[in-house]
Parts: structure tokens; C-alpha cells; sequence
């Protein structure tokens, strides 16, 4: 279980906690005026990459609240936690960022133990 | 020879006999002593018969590591699998061996052994595939009986609980290097936990003579001195007899503490504990391990590990032959001859694949000294014998053998850092061409590694070592002067098999012992194109015992790597997964068992309800009345079935404490309900009700429940029983995420209230006579509204409002009354019949009115079009969840499955919830081409009031059915059962008694 | 308070508390209408407990206070308080005094035991003197309030016979 650090209440055990999928995904406003390519887009489309990935948590088994993390999905370490009413910080300045050119990070991914 | 007793040993209490059997036959052994240890003790040599080819095996090791002794300890739980060389004894154990018949000795699937050029590598991806038929009646049956290893027990009777720690700092193994790094954190500000697999600290120390002093003591008496400076401190704990087990992100161990370690266990108390641990940093000292050489019949009784010879010599003073053979490729095995010779026996050769230069010249002299024949640049070719080692053949040179006699063989192949755990934690690991293994590289977490499993082997060094990579952390400082016995200067030369002649298809040269993999599968592997490290792995299932290839992996790969002529490196190694060991599930379940399972939810009037022979059902964690027995030899069908028909005749009450109840309040409440709900509450007028509906924003049905609106600015919510925590939740996400500029708060209550049903056209009249200061007349308290006012001082509430299409109340009332209200309801509604019924009378009553329940009619593909519940929807509202998707194409469709009711022509038959709805009254036999599927039914149930059967369906464009006739797909036979399609409202349907 | 157990240096009690949850923004004018109530301000930190004979005040997160009344009130009086500050829109308070059951867990050994149900850092450095959590205990959510030298556990009443089998199985195992 991995150890994340909920902005309310410290550092908790991943079981208190519920992955919420993708971040920063607005409900469109103006609904009516979208086709159905474009509001089917909103409403079954998200991203799932292999490395860095804004999503949201709930500490669900906690204080209830909502925030953001960005998380490696491949070595699954949290780099940044912020609130929702902070600002989302840009994808350059992690340095565990995709280096291979099929994208998968280079290191402890699971699917090899050997030091290339 | 039989073994002989070493007077010094640190493990076994010498006056403590203990009796066991093995196979029957009683042994004697001391406490202390493993199975392992006892036995060879008693010279008993053949422990067990292998995997696939049922070859006699011995006692290969002496630890955790061990590929063939493994034994069923017969007791409660049947404990299969078990390592002989790890379990401890205990007065009356019953040991027996496993995967053998009749007998160890007399074993008919040793028949195997003859047949093995069939068995060869992914031989089940060849085999078994006809003539057709025989899968299922023979080779299937005969497979399952003789496959597997051991017999589980009969029942789940196992006890175990789970310990979670927080630690700044573990400590895994509490050998030297674990011991040296407790003992500098010592009273620390960290807090630091000491894990040791063993009953014993000490680890290497205990398991020869290899460090002859430390501080100018005996070793034991720094041991025991450590140990009483850490039980004292204020920071440290020991856990012994705790195997971590698996090392997981972030920092996160588990640990399996066996607390019963040489005792018979005691079930009332917990015979395991899994040790979940969170710490800061991770120090690994868990030490290395031995492995061997494949030679031919490398799996003989008799051949076992060097080290483990040493240790059972050391630690349990059992010489299990006073004279074997020594066969080594590295400086390791000197200190086994020394205590061989310092006991005054000998071995019959020492036989170094080294060549002179490496085996240096102190160890000739010493061998020229004490008179033991030895041979460098030489191998094993092979042994020999009847269910043990008789014969040793020597290679002494390219092409000349000699044989000589003994009962064992020690061998040493090299040491490997114990990299289980490290690799576990996502560490990378780098091939060490001088020490010709695998050593620990880059970590992924906090991680350190100390000693041997760091591939520091020298002693002398491991004090340095620590001081270095401990530093961070400002540890004390200790002495520690290191005397040893050994060589300090490791040396190994590369060999992983030798050259063996052929001499039956008997011999042999394995290279997994547990799963009875042998070199030549290999091969024959690779030439079968599985040149990648995991498909070979797969393909031969070398090292997927439940040893893991513990003694073998690293070999096989340096063998791969020769037939594919790639460096080591480059082959790799297969991801080495958790547990280390085998892992019982009585561990991981803990207490979450039986009663345990799930927590358990009960309304404030639980107890009257079994009181009154109600029997329960589970909707989600709660206990919900299903239905009352009236006497106990009524069935489920007569007691719904009465107080069905008594809740319309006078009056039914149901528990609904279950239901959720939400408090909505703030500035923005009406706009926020107006978005979270299809319906409009703009116009609603204060203190009245309204049943609302959920969708998610793909526009379908997500829960329902009924609005209880104060103001503007105030409303209470319900929900489904089941759905309550996640309406709650949904609604904090949009609050928190989407709509933050709302000023809204939302809170539970679901526990605040007990809640109480009353329906039937005589339930005014009951409420009436309880609650006398209410007005319950039509003109005043008119169908959905609500009255709040006091009730003993507590504030309590009445909804006029029913599912069951009767004239009906739900009541509010703090949990502390609710027993007592409860109770003076039936004391003014008994002269009425009032009748308590459950969950199934509620569906039943329901259904007759054609009411939906989520889940049932709906299943997340359901909108509320669909249900014919356009009127609940408020069309002139901008925007609310789902108000977009009821515009898709999808869900715009003329013939999506809708709401509909059916009943049979003959009114006698039943349907069945779940059948499908189909055009023919009869299937085709042989069914060609699919049967169109209309539609399913959703819910049926034998109506008492009409006395035939109602349903509920979903069927495509059920709309424009109405009056047709369709057929039920019948399960028994293949008759169907004619339908017609009706109103889906089967009583009352203009709600006369609802308004009454 | 009625004993549950006692043995191996853990003492539960079980203990009965009215309470109420209060929403709203913990901005000066909220504290100005809950200290005008009751005479205590509440607690501005996160998770911070503020106690004293009569309340045991606690923020459970930004926008979320737990009030525990310590000694029993009439109960005409907890509706009157309620009813004043909801009569302000910016502010919930439910009533909570009926629906929760509470624990009170004390003893030498108290860290380990609430460790073999919960995963939860008890430790003084992590979990200190006057502060709560919501955390998961014996799979239920629960509350915990650190006092000086016990703990009180809260959680639904519904699963009150549940939690208390645990708590006397995990004491007897």
C-alpha cells in the first residue's frame, strides 16, 4: 500500500483513500451546444498513459476532501500532491520524466530487476 | 556412518527430549531441534519423493531455502508443505511425508521415472489433448488425484491476527550485520524494529565457527549481551521467529511471526501473526545463501548444501556423516573441513573445481597436514546408489574417474546475496563478475543493504561497511573488534554443471529440485525457441516451486547463458515476487473471517426484530428483516404472502432506519438540488415532499429517493439503503471540484433518525391514536408533505408518503425513542392487525403498483425515459447531471428496452425473475441461429391481492406493446409461458388509496 | 459509562456523548456566532482538539468542527443551539447526539492493541496530545480523539455490536 499524503490530514495509508481518475477535466457549461462526439468525449473519455499522470484522490476513510496528485503509473511514485484551488504545476519540472523511445521510464517499472 | 552428536550446540536444550513420528514411527529428538535436524539425528535419510518423477530425496539444506524435504504436519489445520528444516518439533508432532504411495519407501510413482523422456519440458502443452472425451473422464480424474503436493485440511479452523507497526527504522535479519546496526541505534531518536526469522539472534554467527570472536569474547556473549542492551532500550524492538515476507512501495514490510515455533498450538489463541509494517527506512542484513552444482543424480539422499552441513553441525550438534565427501568451487567450504577435523573426523576427499593457485597455499598445507585426500581442478561426475549416495565419482582430470565411498556428499556451488526482498522493493540488481553473482545496485526506496546480501562477504570489513552507510542516520559508536577463522579473501570459480556421462534414462542432473527440472529441459528449451529468461522460466517451471529456485535460479540463468552465449547480465533474471516463502491464508484473512468478514450494520430496533422471529437479509453492510415467521413452520412464500395481503387490508409497518438520509443546507441549496436531481424544486412549496431521481452524467439511472424541501435553503434528501455513502460522496465532489463557488454543506444523517413505515388504509387511524396532538386528516396533512414537532423533547418528523401504493407515513425519530415509539405503535395497532413485515413484502407491495427500485429495474444501462419518468424531469431547468445524455443518440432510440408489465395468460404459472423476454412459444430443436432476445423481467412476485403472478420486464419499445402477446423463456423444458404485455401498475392505478 | 474490558493493560469503556456536527467556513464571523452560543471559540488549526469541562471542540478538516458535550445537557437546550446558528445560511449544524456510539481506550498497551485493527501512526511524534483523526478501525470509520493519556473512539451507532466484538476479540486472542 503506498503512503499519501492528504493536505488535511498528514501523511495516510492508500486504504483510506479513492482514486478519482483523471484531474482537471471541467464539466462543460454549455452542454447544449455540444455534439455528441464532443460531449461523449466528457463524459466516457479519459486519459491513461504509462508515466506522468494528474488524477485526483478522496480520503474517503478520513476527512472526505478532495486534491490532486501527480503520479509516475508505471513506478507509481506520488511527485506532487496540491489542492484543488492550487495551482497545477507543469509536467517539466519532475525529473522522473519519459526518457525511453517508447515512452516507459527507465527505471523499477517492475518488469525488470537487472541494472542495464 | 551414522551421525553423531556434536557436544556443543547452540540451538537444542540437551535435557529437553522430545518424542515425534515420521510416516508412524516414533523418534526422539530435543527441543530446539527441527524435523530436519532430528531426523538426521536419527539417521533417517529419505525425507520425500519429488515432484514429477517421484525420486527418493533427502534433506538438501538447513533453512528456509529448502527444495525437498517438505513434509505434512498432521494436526488441526493439516498443515501441507511444510519445511522439514525449518519447522521445530514438539512432544507428540505428527509428521508424514508427502507425494508418495503407498510409501516413502515403496513408491508406485516412482513408475514415472521410466516414462520421463514423456515428462520433458512443457510436456502438458503436448499431452493430454485426445481422443476426444478423454480429457473429462480420464486424464482429468487421474491428474487431479496424483498431482499437487501435500493434502489441505478439512476445515478452515486456523486463528491468526494482523500487527500493524510505524517505525522510523527495520532492521531485517539479526545476523552480525543486523545486530551491529541495533545496537548503534540504540536509544536513538528513532524508532527502530528488529526483524529475525529465527528463535535465535545471531544468524551466521550461530551457524559456524567463521567468526571466532568479537571484542576478545566468545561470540555467543557478544550475542547475548546485544540482545539484553536492546531489550532494555527505549526505541528497539525484536520480533523473532518473523520472516519478512514482502517488501512492497512505499516502505511497506510484511512480516509472518510464527508464535507457535516449537510448541503443539493452543486454538484458542492465534497461531499466526501477519506484521504489517510502515517504516522510513529499510536496512536489509538478511544475509546470502548457498547454492549448488548440478551434476548427474545431483538429487540423491545424501547430497546436501556445505553450509547447511556446517550448520547443522553448529547449531543443532548433529554431524550427519563423520566422513563425506567435499565438493567446492570456492574459499567458503574451509570452514566446514576445519570443524570436521577439530571434531576429529575426516573426509573421505575435498574436491576443489579450483585450480592450485586460488586454493592458496594454506589450505594444501592444512589438507597435506591432516591427511585428506583432495583433488583440485576437479569435479563430481556423479553418484550412485540405492535411494541414498553409495558411490562418488570424481572427476580428476579431462577423462579420468575415480569412485569412493560415502553416505553424503556436501556441495558448494558459490553464495548469493539474498536479493528476494531487494528486488522486491523495485531495487535493481548488477552481475559481480568477481564474486560471480548478483548484488544489490540502485535502490527504488529508502532502502540499505548490509552485509553478505550487500555481496560484502569479509567480515572483518562489515563494521566499516556500516559505519559508511549508516552515517545519515548519526548512529552511536561501538566497538567491534572481529576475529576470524576464515579466509578474508573470497575467491570462486564460474561453474554451474559438470560433465556427466551418460549412464540410464535414471540419471539425471537436475537443476530445480522441487519442481524436477533437469539441465537437459533447459536445453531442449531453448531449441524450442524459449530463448527469454521468463518464457523459459514458464515454459520449464524452473524455479516456480515454493522454494522459488532458492538454491538454483542464479545457476540456471548462468547455464542459459552459455547455451545462448549472452552475458549473465544480459539474460537477466525473472521478477522475483512475494511472498518469500509460503504464506498461509489464515495469515492474510487475520480476524476478517466468518462473523468477521464484513462489519456488520444494525437499526436501533434490531434486537425486537429477532425477538419476533424475523429472519434477515443483507442489503450491503446492514441486517434488514426479510420477512417475519408468524410460527415457526411458516415458510418465506405464506408469511410474505400474509403480510402482503394483511399491509392492504388494515396495516403493515417496515424498519427503514436503513435508508440514507442527507441534510442539504446553504445560500445556493435549491440551485445545487436542482442541479444534483432531474426534478425542478424552484417552484416547491416549503414543507412539502417530492420523489426525486439521481443520474450520472452518462444520463442514466443512478439512485432515487424522496426530498423533503424546509425552504430554499434547507432540504433533506433520501436515498437507497445501499446507495447512501455514495450519493453523500458524489455530492462532495461536485461540491468540492466543480461547483466550489456554491455555498452549500452536506451532512449525514442517516444514523441521526430511526425511520418507520406505516401503510394500509387503517394506518391514519393507528397514527392518529399515537401521535394525538397531530392532525392526520386529508385536508391537513395532505400526500406528500411533512410535519415536524417535538416528541419528548426531541425534534421528530412525519412524511405522509408510501412505497407500497397505501395510505401511508414514514416517521423520524432520534434513535434513543426509537424502540419505545416502535413498541406504542403496535400497542395502538394491534385491535387493527398491524402486521411488521420485511424487505420482500416491501418489494412485493411495490411491484403491484409498478414502483421501480434502483438496482432491480434499473442496472446503470437505464434512463429515466426508459421508466416512462419524462414527468419527473424538469424541462425547463438549464442544466442539471445527466440532462445532456438524455439527448444522445443512444439513449434517444425508439426501441430501447422500457418499463413495461406483464402478466400470464393462464393465470396458474410463475415467472422467474431474470428470464428473457422472446416472439416464439417454442425454441427450435436444434437451436441454428440465435433467438432474438426482447427483453428480460426484472422482478415477479405471486400477488395475494390479484392471486396470480405480476412481473415487471424490460423489453425493447415496450411502450408500443402494449396488449401483445409474447412468451416467457421458460427454464425447465422448452415450452415457454405466454404473456401479455400490460400497464406495469397492477392496483389502484389512480391512486385512490395513495390520496385517500 | 459501562466497563467492556479490562486485561493485559488496556481498559475500554464504552461512554455515551451528545454531539453535533458543524459546517461552515471558520472565518472570523463564524467564530464570533459559535462563541456567542457557547462561550468557546472553536479551533482554528486542522485536526486540533480544544477541551475544557463542558466541550471537547475538534476541527475535523477546513470547513468541518466536531462538538462533543462532556457533560449531558438538556437535550431542549442542544436543539436551541442548533436552531440559533442554522438560522445563519453560511453555517450547517446536525444534530449528532443520538447516532454515535463512543469508546474510551486507556492502558499501558493501548498503541498496540488499536494497532492489530487499525493502521493508523499512534505514535506521540505523529498522533499528538489534543488532536483527532478519522481514520478506518476494524474496517469502519471511525473517529479518535487523543486526551492525555487515553483515547476516545467514535463511530455510527449501527455498528456498535460489531466494533465491540472486536474489541473483546482482539483483547482475548
Amino acid at each position: 500500500m503506498i503512503l499519501i499524503n492528504c493536505p488535511y490530514c498528514g501523511e495516510r495509508d492508500q486504504s483510506e483513500f479513492s482514486n478519482g481518475g483523471e484531474a482537471h477535466v471541467a464539466r462543460p457549461e454549455n452542454s447544449d451546444s455540444l455534439n455528441d462526439k464532443d460531449w461523449g468525449q466528457y463524459v466516457f473519455y479519459r486519459d491513461n498513459p504509462k508515466g506522468i499522470f494528474y488524477e485526483r484522490w478522496v480520503h474517503s476513510h478520513g476527512c472526505r476532501k478532495w486534491f490532486n496528485a501527480v503520479r509516475n503509473t508505471a513506478t507509481d511514485e506520488i511527485l506532487k500532491i496540491y489542492k484543488v484551488d492550487e495551482k497545477t504545476p507543469k509536467i517539466d519540472s519532475f525529473t522522473n520524466t519519459l526518457k525511453t523511445p517508447s515512452g516507459e521510464p527507465k527505471v523499477g517499472s517492475g518488469n525488470f530487476t537487472v541494472k542495464k | 556412518m551414522s551421525a553423531l552428536d556434536n557436544k556443543k550446540s547452540s540451538y537444542i536444550k540437551k535435557n529437553k527430549k522430545v518424542s515425534f513420528t515420521f510416516d508412524g514411527k516414533k523418534y526422539y529428538g530435543y527441543k530446539g531441534d527441527t524435523i530436519a535436524s532430528a531426523l538426521l539425528r536419527n539417521n533417517v535419510r529419505l525425507i520425500a519423493r519429488s515432484f514429477k518423477y517421484h525420486r527418493p530425496r533427502g534433506i538438501y539444506t538447513c533453512g528456509i531455502e529448502e527444495p525437498n524435504a517438505i513434509v505434512q504436519i498432521l494436526n488441526e489445520h493439516n498443515e501441507p508443505n511444510a519445511r522439514a528444516t525449518v519447522k521445530q518439533i514438539y512432544e507428540g508432532m505428527k509428521v508424514d511425508s508427502q507425494n508418495r504411495w503407498p510409501s516413502l519407501n515403496l513408491d508406485i510413482g516412482s513408475i514415472n521415472n521410466l516414462l520421463s523422456p514423456m515428462f520433458s519440458a512443457g510436456f502438458y502443452y503436448k499431452t493430454f489433448m485426445g481422443p476426444k472425451g478423454f480429457w473429462k473422464k480420464i486424464y482429468e480424474p487421474i491428474i487431479r488425484r496424483t498431482a499437487g503436493l501435500g493434502k489441505p485440511p478439512k476445515e478452515f479452523r486456523s486463528k491468526s491476527i494482523h500487527q500493524n507497526h510505524n517505525v522510523d527504522i527495520v532492521i531485517v535479519g539479526a545476523g552480525l550485520s543486523g545486530l551491529i546496526a541495533a545496537r548503534k541505534l540504540i536509544d536513538t531518536e528513532y524508532d527502530v524494529l528488529l526483524l529475525e526469522q529465527d528463535s535465535f539472534l545471531g544468524g551466521v554467527l550461530k551457524n559456524s565457527n567463521k567468526v571466532e570472536q568479537i571484542n576478545n569474547q566468545e561470540v555467543n556473549k557478544w550475542i547475548k549481551e546485544t540482545e539484553r542492551l536492546i531489550k532494555i532500550s527505549t526505541n528497539i524492538k525484536i520480533l523473532k521467529n518473523s520472516l519478512v515476507t514482502s517488501y512492497n512501495f512505499t516502505n511497506h514490510l510484511i512480516a509472518l511471526e510464527d508464535k507457535f515455533a516449537g510448541k503443539a498450538i493452543d486454538t484458542s489463541k492465534s497461531e499466526l501473526t501477519l506484521h504489517k509494517i510502515r517504516t522510513t527506512h529499510t536496512i536489509l542484513a538478511n544475509g546470502h545463501i548457498e547454492r549448488f552444482i548440478s551434476f548427474r543424480n545431483n538429487d540423491l539422499p545424501g547430497v546436501m548444501l556445505a553450509s547447511s552441513f556446517e550448520k547443522y553441525i553448529h547449531r543443532y550438534g548433529v554431524i550427519p556423516e563423520t566422513n563425506p565427501v567435499i565438493f567446492t568451487n570456492n574459499s567458503t567450504t574451509v570452514t566446514l573441513l576445519k570443524s570436521l577435523v577439530d571434531l576429529g573426523h575426516k573426509p573421505v576427499a575435498y574436491v576443489d573445481a579450483r585450480d592450485k593457485n586460488k586454493i592458496g597455499k594454506k589450505l594444501l598445507t592444512y589438507l597435506k597436514k591432516n591427511n585428506i585426500p583432495f583433488y583440485f581442478n576437479a569435479e563430481i561426475e556423479g553418484c550412485d546408489g540405492n535411494k541414498k549416495v553409495e558411490t562418488i565419482s570424481i572427476r580428476k582430470n579431462k577423462n579420468k574417474i575415480i569412485k569412493v565411498k560415502s553416505s553424503m556428499l556436501c556441495v558448494s556451488g558459490g553464495i548469493n546475496p539474498d536479493i528476494h526482498l531487494f528486488t522486491q522493493s523495485k531495487g535493481l540488481v548488477k552481475w559481480d563478475d568477481k564474486l560471480i553473482t548478483f548484488k544489490p545496485d540502485v535502490p527504488f526506496q529508502n532502502t540499505i543493504t548490509i552485509g553478505s546480501v550487500s555481496g560484502n562477504y569479509n567480515y572483518e570489513k562489515t563494521h566499516d561497511e556500516i559505519n559508511n552507510k549508516l552515517s545519515f542516520l548519526k548512529p552511536k559508536n561501538i566497538e567491534m573488534k572481529i576475529k576470524i577463522n576464515d579466509t578474508n579473501n573470497f575467491n570462486i570459480k564460474e561453474l554451474w554443471e559438470t560433465r556427466h556421462e551418460k549412464k540410464s534414462n535414471w540419471s539425471k542432473s537436475f537443476i530445480d529440485l522441487h519442481n524436477d527440472v533437469t539441465t537437459k529441459d533447459l536445453k531442449q528449451a531453448v531449441v524450442e525457441g524459449f530463448d527469454r529468461i521468463e518464457h523459459l522460466k514458464r515454459f520449464t517451471t524452473n524455479s516456480m516451486g515454493t522454494d522459488q529456485g532458492k538454491i538454483s535460479s542464479i545457476n540456471s540463468l548462468g547455464i542459459v547463458s552459455k547455451i545462448l552465449k549472452k552475458e549473465i547480465s544480459e539474460v537477466g533474471t525473472t521478477t522475483y515476487r512475494p511472498p518469500y516463502a509460503p504464506l498461509s491464508f489464515s495469515a492474510i484473512a487475520g480476524r476478517n473471517t466468518y462473523e468477521f468478514y464484513d462489519p456488520q450494520r444494525k437499526t436501533p430496533i434490531h434486537n425486537w426484530h429477532i425477538n419476533n422471529k424475523a429472519i434477515f437479509e443483507d442489503v450491503g453492510q446492514w441486517k434488514r428483516p426479510w420477512y417475519f415467521k408468524e410460527h415457526d413452520s411458516e415458510t418465506m412464500h405464506q408469511a410474505v404472502q400474509r403480510e402482503s395481503k394483511q399491509t392492504r387490508q388494515t396495516a403493515g409497518i417496515l424498519d427503514g432506519s436503513t435508508l440514507g438520509k442527507i441534510e442539504i443546507k446553504g445560500k445556493d441549496a435549491l440551485e445545487f438540488m436542482n442541479l444534483m436531481y432531474t426534478n425542478p424544486f424552484t417552484k416547491m412549496k416549503p414543507m412539502t415532499s417530492r420523489y426525486a431521481l439521481m443520474l450520472g452524467e452518462d444520463g442514466m439511472i443512478k439512485d432515487d429517493g424522496i426530498v423533503c424541501k424546509f425552504n430554499d435553503k434547507h432540504f433533506i434528501a433520501t436515498t437507497t439503503s445501499g446507495g447512501a455513502p455514495k450519493v453523500l460522496a458524489d455530492m462532495e465532489e461536485y461540491l468540492q471540484t466543480e461547483w466550489p463557488h456554491l455555498q452549500v454543506y452536506v451532512n449525514s444523517i442517516t444514523e441521526q433518525f430511526t425511520t418507520f413505515n406505516i401503510s394500509g388504509p387503517k394506518s391514519r387511524d393507528i397514527m392518529s391514536k399515537v401521535f394525538t396532538e397531530v392532525d392526520f386528516s386529508n385536508e391537513n396533512f395532505p400526500f406528500m408533505t411533512f410535519k415536524v414537532f417535538n416528541y419528548k423533547g426531541t425534534e421528530a418528523r412525519i412524511m405522509r408518503a408510501s412505497f407500497t401504493g397505501e395510505l401511508g407515513y414514514e416517521i423520524y425519530i432520534t434513535p434513543n425513542h426509537g424502540l419505545e415509539l416502535w413498541k406504542r405503535i403496535f400497542h395502538h395497532g394491534n385491535v387493527f392487525d398491524l402486521v411488521p413485515y420485511g424487505t420482500e413484502t416491501m418489494h412485493l407491495l411495490r411491484a403491484e403498483k409498478g414502483y421501480v427500485v434502483i438496482g432491480q429495474e434499473t442496472d446503470g444501462t437505464v434512463t429515466p425515459i426508459d421508466l416512462n419518468f419524462n414527468w419527473m424531469i424538469g424541462k425547463k431547468k438549464k442544466d442539471f447531471i445527466g440532462k445532456r445524455s438524455l439527448t444522445r443518440s443512444d439513449t434517444a432510440r425508439e426501441d430501447r428496452k422500457q418499463l413495461v408489465g406483464i402478466v400470464p395468460l393462464d393465470k396458474s404459472e410463475f415467472i422467474e425473475e431474470g428470464q428473457h423476454v422472446v416472439e416464439r412459444e417454442r425454441l427450435p430443436n436444434p437451436i441454428k441461429t440465435p433467438v432474438e432476445y426482447l427483453g428480460h423481467v426484472s422482478s415477479s412476485y405471486h400477488s395475494p391481492n390479484l392471486n396470480h403472478c405480476i412481473a415487471m420486464a424490460m423489453i425493447k419499445g415496450g411502450n408500443k406493446l402494449m396488449g401483445k402477446k409474447l412468451f416467457i423463456s421458460s427454464s425447465y423444458g422448452t415450452k415457454n409461458i405466454a404473456v401479455e404485455v400490460v400497464s406495469p401498475v397492477f392496483i389502484d392505478p389512480e391512486n385512490k388509496r395513495l390520496t385517500s | 459509562m459501562t466497563k467492556l474490558l479490562s486485561s493485559r493493560d488496556i481498559d475500554i469503556s464504552q461512554r455515551n456523548f451528545q454531539q453535533i456536527i458543524i459546517r461552515g467556513d471558520g472565518k472570523d464571523r463564524f467564530n464570533q456566532i459559535i462563541n456567542k452560543e457557547i462561550s468557546i471559540i472553536p479551533p482554528s488549526k486542522n485536526l486540533e482538539v480544544t477541551k475544557d469541562d463542558r466541550f471537547m471542540f475538534a476541527k475535523n478538516s477546513f470547513d468541518q468542527w466536531s462538538l462533543i458535550y462532556l457533560v449531558e445537557r438538556d437535550y431542549k437546550e442542544i436543539l436551541k443551539f442548533i436552531s440559533n446558528i442554522n438560522s445563519n445560511d453560511e453555517i450547517l449544524a446536525s444534530d449528532y447526539s443520538y447516532g454515535q456510539v463512543y469508546f474510551e481506550i486507556s492502558g499501558k498497551n493501548r498503541n498496540e492493541f488499536l494497532n492489530k485493527l487499525t493502521h493508523f501512526d499512534l505514535r506521540l511524534k505523529k498522533f499528538p496530545v489534543f488532536s483527532m483523526a478519522q481514520t478506518l478501525i476494524a474496517k469502519i470509520d471511525c473517529s479518535i480523539y487523543h486526551l492525555k493519556d487515553r483515547y476516545i473512539v467514535t463511530c455510527n451507532r449501527s455498528f456498535e455490536d460489531y466494533f465491540k466484538e472486536r474489541l473483546k476479540d482482539t483483547a482475548n486472542i
